[in-house]
């Protein structure tokens, strides 16, 4: 989907604050990030040290796989530290990114979100396709309506 | 990712710090399960610092001033908490050595820190919040006994209390795990999961061969496989190993038919000794486990 560069916003206008998504301290087990995804009913989570910089990523679908592999009681999964089964590295945008270049980069990796962090690589938010969906649909289509 | 192994370091004042963790010689923790007497507490020092001497093994002196969870009303419930630290004080102060108490009530914490090096959770009380509270506030390193019916990765939750009470100084125990009715058996996995925590880890080889409470009143116990299960613990990689001794168990006021008779001591340590040193230098000319489920 093409996007009118007047109607082309930066990431921070569309993203998902932090108090709004599940982020999780590396010291958290996976009952407790679990826990934290179904509360704000979000199939990912950020993992942040004690400066608040994006360490990894666990996701739904991290969950599943572990799920068919793990050889240990759920109860012992449990309590593993979220830090042992992130994702490390992940793909992340600037909130000055802009949105066309953010939803690119979606659908290229075939990935539903990603982090966003500043300079000094603190999360600062999330770009999650839900929300980007909604601002797709209300965005004006063409230059007609932008004007008007 | 990869916990740091944490060392923890038992002893102040002037007592010259035991430490116990990865990759250091083996520790010691025994004595008689009860203060009977100042005269009986002082005669087991004694002797057991002549065999740890002899083996130049580090040791901790572990005697208790209450057992609290004794099976029957009758049985021996200790010399109290007064009297009980004046002995251990003195045991301390005359053979120059850290010793270690278990308490059972949150009271108790504050005056068994002000004594003892180390201060311990008993198993049946390792997940209660106010004992572990009180043991951390002590500002001493913790020793925290697995629950007979607690999982190894479950320990991890004791674990957090305790940090987050302020305690970074902690040594989980294996002693066992039911089995059914009366019955323990002993699960060495256990020591490797308790010991992704970071923390050293111990394991008690006369409470592990306990048969709980199995003859009625008492509890029961298999000693003829305490030499056995204490090789199979070395094998397992532990950095301390716990026991309680007596110069004549059947008159033992407490655990008269699991703890060790005093005159196999030096048999079973000498082994405990060699094989943990053997183990060290197995990880030193192999390197680290590193098998891995997928």
């Amino acid at each position: 989907m093409s996007i009118h560069p007047k109607n082309d916003p930066e990431v921070s206008m569309v993203m998902m604050s932090t108090k709004s998504f599940p982020v999780v301290d590396k010291e958290k087990i996976i009952k407790e990030t679990l826990e934290k995804m179904s509360f704000f009913k979000i199939g990912i989570t950020c993992i942040v040290d004690n400066k608040n910089q994006l360490l990894g990523l666990i996701t739904d679908g991290d969950i599943r796989r572990m799920l068919l592999n793990i050889q240990k009681p759920l109860s012992a999964l449990f309590m593993e530290d979220v830090n042992d089964h992130m994702t490390l590295n992940p793909f992340t945008i600037y909130p000055e990114t802009k949105f066309s270049e953010a939803i690119s980069l979606m659908e290229q990796k075939k990935i539903w979100d990603l982090p966003v962090v500043d300079k000094n690589h603190k999360l600062v938010g999330l770009f999650h396709l839900h929300p980007a969906i909604e601002f797709l649909i209300k965005t004006p289509k063409s230059e007609k309506e932008i004007i008007r | 990712m990869k916990k740091t192994n944490k060392i923890i370091s038992i002893g102040y004042g002037k007592i010259k710090p035991v430490k116990v963790g990865k990759k250091l010689p083996l520790v010691f923790i025994g004595g008689p399960c009860a203060i009977e007497n100042y005269d009986h507490n002082m005669y087991m020092a004694e002797k057991i610092k002549i065999v740890c001497d002899e083996l130049k093994l580090k040791w901790v002196f572990k005697s208790c001033y209450d057992k609290d969870c004794r099976s029957s009303p009758d049985s021996f419930h200790g010399v109290g908490l007064e009297e009980g630290l004046k002995i251990l004080q003195s045991t301390r102060d005359t053979f120059n050595i850290p010793v270690v108490s278990d308490f059972s009530e949150a009271k108790d914490a504050a005056a068994v820190g002000e004594v003892c090096d180390l201060v311990q959770i008993p198993a049946y009380l390792c997940r209660q919040t106010s004992i572990l509270r009180e043991a951390a506030f002590t500002g001493r390193p913790v020793h925290l006994k697995k629950g007979q019916f607690m999982s190894p990765w479950n320990m991890k939750n004791s674990v957090r209390k305790l940090e987050s009470f302020g305690c970074n100084d902690v040594l989980l125990t294996e002693r066992g795990t039911f089995f059914g009715y009366n019955m323990l058996v002993n699960d060495f996995t256990s020591l490797p999961i308790m010991a992704q925590t970071g923390y050293p880890v111990c394991y008690d080889a006369t409470h592990s061969i306990q048969l709980p409470t199995s003859m009625g009143s008492i509890s029961g116990g298999q000693r003829e496989f305490i030499p056995s299960l204490v090789r199979a613990a070395m094998g397992m990689g532990v950095n301390a190993l716990f026991m309680e001794v007596h110069d004549n168990p059947s008159k033992a006021l407490s655990d008269s038919n699991t703890v060790l008779d005093l005159k196999y001591l030096k048999l079973i340590l000498s082994q405990a000794v060699e094989m943990h040193s053997k183990f060290l230098e197995l990880i030193n000319k192999f390197g680290e486990d590193n098998v891995h489920t997928s």
